[in-house]
């Protein structure tokens, strides 16, 4: 370890104050957690989980949240691009905008989506002709999970966009590289690392997130129900070693998945490295 | 011919950067543009490259015409300031890209890729990331991968500019040998004159968004034809004498020389010579004595030693460069000279030494120029007032009407009468001072200039100094100062001495004069009470990047003129005058 003059008093006493706060905030909670789903039976662990409903609650949860993280990654980077490439009247505000569904509480958002998006509201009358239906169905599970998450793509890719520098792909240019093969081979490589720690944070709260989610919803059983309103579900019922169960199930299918959003890149660009290594 | 280009302009917003510039560029030449930041000699290597499209005027690589062009068909490599690298690829693939994307075959592309990273010193190092070498071996790469996709041009923008001063030196020789082993056309912009010296086949000279002069390091240093690159190129000593019939006259002296056609005799010349022209201590022959001088400062410098000095006025000179303090006696000359000379006479301040110039260079015309704009039918004030000051003074007259100005002008003059307020089309940066004549203006015989004090304040009255000694009028100089009467400050009282000593040493009568006020009140009852025909202020500095334009006091003395009104510009920063007002205890000396 370096030992170089520092502000912050000695390794030893931060790392501490660190590992206490660390585990005051999160681990004893999910310790807690885990100890109370392992000391219910194997068997009624297995089969709070592995019914019907539950399963479908997981695909969808995840399987929501992934597509919605994907959709947030799309548009996020175009907006980014937009704020940090250009200046155009407003620029300032709509930047400011951006952040706003980090304040609002999401049950706000959530009861907003579900009057815009019934049948009677203004988008949902104007889908109603094509056929779309979104609220009380996943396609609106999603909307509502893209509509949290896009803060986390535009925030993370922002400072990375703004590092770019310009003449880079003046460079690219005037070495005959057309504009797809710089965006593909210049531009996109460099922000990969921006953008997977803007998906996995835009995942993270797609997963997690509730208020807006169940207004929206429907809340169908094995249809529009996700984990955590299964979670309460259960609650209410006071079926506590099944609501247990399932969260810790959420958490190591979490844990799992950001840990894969994390490492792909490092595998990615290590396996591209033993290639050119020649 | 490689490179042609055809009176290119480029504007950006308010802005004009390059303002019709031609140049042509021969197969294999390493030609450097340099100029002071601002001067647009990037731009124009951007426009080069098709990284910029021109305004107007068109660009032409290898006899094509490749204007609206894409920069990536025009068989370009371009080195940028800040390497420009692809952080996430390797060494090795940088250098490659260009041949990817030419679809070169993979063994050739790596044959090639060797063959570079040979050539600019850099073997072993292509499965590094350019975030692992230091600044000058990244430039070495964003040059090997410049070259790679074997381009016909090569064009380098201040590639050495945020590397250290030993780098720099380094890379200068492996640009020139890289140069010649490939002889591959290079056009290399900088700012710093011992790196063009260094590098250029042919040397072109950029100022305000114009060429100033093209030529071989060598002529241009010594033979410039304008006094700007003659101070941009090293450093000079710019003096204005006299033409005689055998050559120069400066005071007393008279330098056999060839005067260029220009200058009559009798007519005013602006001299250059460099300081290692400057000859100190006992006469010789073939160098002209210019007097006795005074060491103002003598400093080391390795293998030679760099001296001030400070020489008397000689009758009827002007010094220009490198300026003297506002309001003195003297004029500084720079000198140069090897260790050995200066161990056989050794030299401290205050020392007084014989000083004699060994070449001196004449630079073209030091007459005031006056540009008349607008239409000369029928003829408006402004005209006869040019055509009255030309009759009076050695000016030369010009007429242009919307066209821009030829170069190096140094007054123009605007015509009141047609429209009545200041026209909307001003000219450019080439044109120091613009003068507004209002009907009926006859030659100016009671001058009143106006002064801030400060720089700007110094430019007016040495302007001033010029008009009011060849017209032999009365000077007033002004200054005015808020709030109610009481004595002015002491700094005040000095600048204001020191203006008095400045034109008094040409002879002309000169009254000083404090007002206190509203400014343009105070001056509007000047000029009404000391029946004042010549009215001489500064104009507003303006920010950086912007366009000289008129406003504040001058704009609204301009909306309703008293008299004539003399708008004088602060010079170019190339030759900002950097002394200050000089103490009257020491100039006495």
């Amino acid at each position: 370890m370096r030992r170089r003059h520092n502000a912050v008093p000695g390794f030893a006493l931060t790392f501490g104050a660190t590992m206490l706060y660390l585990s005051l905030v999160v681990l004893i909670p999910l310790a807690a957690m885990l100890l109370r789903a392992a000391s219910t039976g194997p068997h009624e662990l297995f089969s709070a989980i592995a019914n019907r409903r539950a399963l479908a609650a997981f695909g969808l949860s995840f399987g929501g949240a992934l597509l919605a993280a994907a959709i947030a990654a799309v548009g996020g980077s175009i907006a980014a691009w937009v704020l940090v490439r250009y200046d155009f009247p407003g620029r300032k505000l709509f930047d400011a905008l951006v952040d706003l569904p980090f304040a609002m509480p999401t049950a706000v958002s959530g009861i907003a989506l579900a009057t815009l998006l019934a049948p009677q509201g203004w988008v949902g009358r104007a889908l109603l002709p094509l056929g779309w239906k979104l609220a009380y169905t996943r396609g609106g599970v999603i909307v509502a999970m893209v509509l949290v998450s896009l803060p986390f793509i535009i925030r993370t890719l922002q400072p990375a966009l703004a590092d770019l520098p310009l003449d880079v792909e003046e460079a690219a240019a005037t070495l005959g590289s057309g504009r797809l093969r710089t965006v593909a081979t210049i531009v996109a490589p460099q922000l990969l690392p921006a953008l997977g720690s803007g998906f996995a944070l835009a995942f993270a709260r797609a997963v997690g997130e509730y208020g807006s989610v169940i207004f929206i919803a429907g809340n169908l059983p094995g249809k529009t129900e996700i984990v955590p309103l299964l979670i309460v579900v259960e609650l209410e019922q006071y079926d506590y070693a099944a609501a247990t169960a399932l969260g810790a199930a959420m958490l190591a299918a979490s844990f799992a998945v950001l840990l894969c959003i994390h490492l792909l890149p490092r595998w990615m660009s290590r396996r591209r490295l033993a290639q050119a290594g020649g | 011919m490689s490179i042609e280009l055809r009176a290119i302009t480029k504007s950006f917003g308010e802005v004009t950067v390059v303002r019709g510039i031609d140049l042509r560029i021969a197969t294999g030449e390493l030609c450097v543009l340099l100029g002071p930041s601002g001067s647009g000699k990037s731009t124009l290597l951007r426009v080069i490259a098709g990284l910029e499209e021109p305004d107007s005027g068109s660009v032409l690589l290898h006899g094509e015409d490749v204007t609206r062009g894409d920069p990536r068909r025009r068989g370009i490599g371009f080195v940028f300031q800040h390497y420009a690298l692809f952080r996430h690829l390797t060494v090795a693939e940088n250098v490659e890209f260009p041949l990817r994307v030419q679809k070169v075959p993979g063994p050739q592309r790596r044959a090639r890729r060797e063959e570079l990273l040979e050539l600019v010193g850099l073997v072993g190092y292509g499965g590094r990331r350019p975030g692992q070498l230091s600044g000058g071996q990244q430039q070495r790469v964003a040059l090997a991968r410049a070259l790679a996709g074997s381009p016909r041009v090569l064009l380098l923008d201040e590639p050495f500019g945020a590397l250290d001063a030993r780098i720099r030196v380094e890379l200068r020789h492996a640009i020139r040998r890289i140069h010649r082993e490939l002889g591959i056309t290079t056009v290399f912009v900088t700012h710093d004159q011992e790196e063009a010296f260094a590098l250029a086949d042919r040397l072109a000279v950029l100022a305000d968004g114009r060429l100033l002069e093209v030529g071989a390091p060598s002529d241009l240093y010594l033979h410039p034809r304008q006094e700007r690159v003659a101070t941009f190129l090293g450093d000079a000593n710019v003096l204005v004498g006299e033409a005689s019939e055998r050559g120069v006259r400066l005071g007393g002296v008279e330098l056999p020389l060839g005067v260029t056609a220009e200058a009559t005799p009798g007519g005013r010349v602006r001299v250059v010579f460099r300081p290692e022209d400057v000859q100190l201590g006992a006469a010789s022959t073939g160098a002209a004595q210019l007097g006795l001088a005074t060491v103002e400062e003598a400093t080391f410098a390795g293998s030679f030693e760099r001296l001030r000095l400070r020489l008397p006025t000689p009758p009827g000179v002007r010094g220009v460069a490198p300026p003297a303090p506002f309001g003195s006696a003297f004029v500084w000359l720079d000198a140069i000279r090897p260790q050995p000379d200066a161990r056989r006479l050794p030299l401290q301040s205050g020392d007084e030494v014989q000083v004699a110039v060994r070449r001196v260079h004449v630079l073209s015309s030091a007459a005031l120029r006056l540009l008349v704009l607008g239409s000369d039918d029928p003829p408006g004030p402004a005209a006869a007032l040019a055509a009255a000051l030309a009759e009076r003074t050695p000016t030369t007259v010009s007429r242009a009407g919307a066209t821009p100005p030829p170069d190096g002008w140094d007054l123009a003059l605007f015509d009141l009468l047609p429209e009545g307020a200041p026209p909307r089309h001003l000219p450019g940066p080439e044109v120091d001072h613009l003068l507004f004549v209002t009907p009926g203006a006859a030659l100016p015989r009671r001058i009143l200039v106006c002064i801030a004090v400060g720089e700007p304040g110094k430019e007016d009255v040495s302007l001033a100094e010029r008009l009011a000694w060849r017209l032999a009028a009365h000077v007033t100089v002004l200054t005015v100062l808020p709030g109610p009467p009481q004595e002015p400050p002491p700094h005040v009282r000095r600048f204001l001495d020191a203006a008095a000593r400045a034109l008094g040493r040409r002879g002309v009568e000169v009254t000083t004069r404090v007002r206190h006020g509203a400014p343009r009140r105070e001056i509007l009852s000047e000029v009404t009470e000391g029946r004042h025909d010549l009215l001489v202020t500064g104009a507003p500095v303006p920010p950086r990047g912007q366009p000289f334009g008129l406003h504040g006091l001058v704009e609204r003395i301009l909306a309703a003129p008293p008299c004539p009104v003399l708008v004088v510009r602060a010079m170019h920063p190339t030759s900002v005058p950097a002394a200050d007002v000089e103490e009257p205890a020491r100039s006495g000396r």
